[in-house]
């Protein structure tokens, strides 16, 4: 298996380049996918993500990306925005229909503290997986107005203000982490590891 | 909350120099070199400003940006001389996760705000603000506090909240490079009147000041300079001894 992880690029500019050097670092072979027939050049894929869940959504769909990622069935991690759309629904700018991965809503971040969280962070893991293994204690850089809001699927919690929140989310082979591990020391690039490893004997 | 503790990096490029109360200049070292040690250190995030590129009306040196953001898997914050939408793309394109704005925003158009608010979403705009003592209350001034803007500090504040600005830079034109202490009132203020969170920079002459920032003030974050350039302290003397007041860090 050749192992090439895929950089979904939906237009929304920001941190493709972060996380493109960061699963370098942790020995990938990347490539960015800028077409729908860049799909099947993968193994596995990271769905990044800045901006509001309303634009993300209609980039992915201007850029054909919502057939293949519907019909996927390679590993995902999908980061901060990009774990919200894998949800089934999100408040932002109005309501917006997300992928349905996870049976989840993602709403503004209801604390009596500074939004957005921005900063390190602790993680408890709640139901561990093979990508969180041993990162237990590990701090993540966050950096979100908004949060996934599930009662299922939930690896991880973090606590913010007195408020705790899904920090990181598994389905099957589907994995989402509300934080930026391409920003997040050697902890996030050792997650990024884990998760290029999957299923690699 | 861990209060981030914060490496600032002012370039008047292709060096990074430090400037004292915004006028003379001390040549420190080369972005990367400093951003990789700082980094290393245990640096939660690196601020680079590019200080001289709005007053000369300079072109952002981008092949030095994407050189430094290279070195680090932390966040990196990069700002001076911004105009455009398109420099906003540009430093995203070299490896900027924040862009940070002050100039062209408070002097010519703030609506720029909300336009890079809305493509790049609200945590990757920084408004730079550089405050002032003026009679009794506080001004904006731009370019390395040369220039008034006639904009009240705590105005101007709510103003970028309310435009979408993800976070503040707050520096003081009195108390910056002089390592005499924070201005702690104008830092009080400002977190105590919006919502974002406020990295508060200027004036850290020692430990104690930084204690007394975060006590009193509580902002999301401490950007240091002169402390560090001078190898006064390291990082991590830095957060050892905020832990063992009570104040919490990361790592």
């Amino acid at each position: 298996m050749s192992n090439v992880i895929g950089i979904v690029n939906y237009g929304i500019a920001g941190n493709i380049h972060s996380i493109e050097k960061a699963l370098k670092k942790a020995g990938a072979k990347t490539l960015i996918i800028n077409k729908a027939e860049d799909f099947t050049k993968v193994d596995k894929l990271v769905l990044p993500g800045v901006g509001s869940f309303k634009d993300a959504m209609k980039e992915l769909k201007n850029d054909g990306f919502i057939e293949p990622l519907n019909n996927n069935t390679k590993p995902i991690l999908g980061i901060c925005l990009g774990m919200q759309i894998l949800s089934t629904v999100g408040f932002e700018y109005g309501q917006t229909k997300g992928f349905n991965y996870i049976d989840a809503e993602v709403r503004p971040m209801l604390v009596d503290a500074k939004v957005p969280h921005v900063g390190f962070n602790t993680i408890e893991v709640v139901n561990t997986n093979k990508i969180i293994k041993g990162l237990e204690k590990a701090e993540f850089y966050f950096m979100h107005s908004y949060e996934v809001v599930n009662y299922t699927n939930i690896v991880s919690l973090t606590e913010y203000a007195g408020h705790k929140f899904v920090s990181s989310i598994q389905k099957d082979n589907i994995y989402g982490v509300q934080f930026h591990p391409e920003k997040s020391r050697d902890a996030g690039i050792q997650l990024l590891k884990n998760f290029i490893n999957l299923g690699e004997k | 909350m861990k209060t981030r503790i914060i490496a600032k990096l002012d370039a008047k490029p292709p060096f990074i120099v430090k400037p004292v109360h915004f006028e003379g200049l001390r040549q420190i070292g080369l972005p990367f070199e400093l951003a990789k040690k700082y980094y290393e250190q245990g640096a939660d995030e690196v601020f680079y400003i590019d200080i001289v590129a709005s007053l000369y009306q300079r072109e952002i040196l981008f092949n030095e940006i994407e050189k430094t953001a290279n070195e680090l898997f932390i966040p990196f914050g990069v700002g001076g001389g911004v105009r455009t939408i398109e420099d906003f793309s540009k430093l995203f394109d070299n490896g900027a996760d924040k862009v940070v704005i002050n100039t062209y925003a408070v002097q010519e158009d703030p609506e720029i705000i909300n336009k890079a608010a809305q493509i790049f979403g609200n945590q990757s705009v920084v408004v730079n603000i550089e405050a002032k003592k003026w009679d009794s209350h506080y001004e904006c001034f731009t370019d390395c506090g040369r220039i008034r803007s006639g904009r009240n500090v705590i105005e101007w504040a709510e103003e970028v909240e309310s435009r979408g600005a993800g976070e503040i830079l707050l520096q003081s034109v009195d108390a910056d490079g002089r390592q005499r202490g924070f201005d702690i009132d104008l830092a009080k203020e400002v977190v105590e009147n919006i919502k974002i969170p406020v990295v508060v920079s200027s004036g850290a002459g020692k430990l104690e000041d930084i204690k007394a920032l975060i006590e009193c003030a509580q902002p999301s974050g401490v950007a240091i300079a002169s402390l560090l350039h001078y190898d006064s302290y390291q990082i991590v003397d830095i957060k050892n001894y905020l832990r063992k007041n009570n104040i919490e860090v990361s790592i």
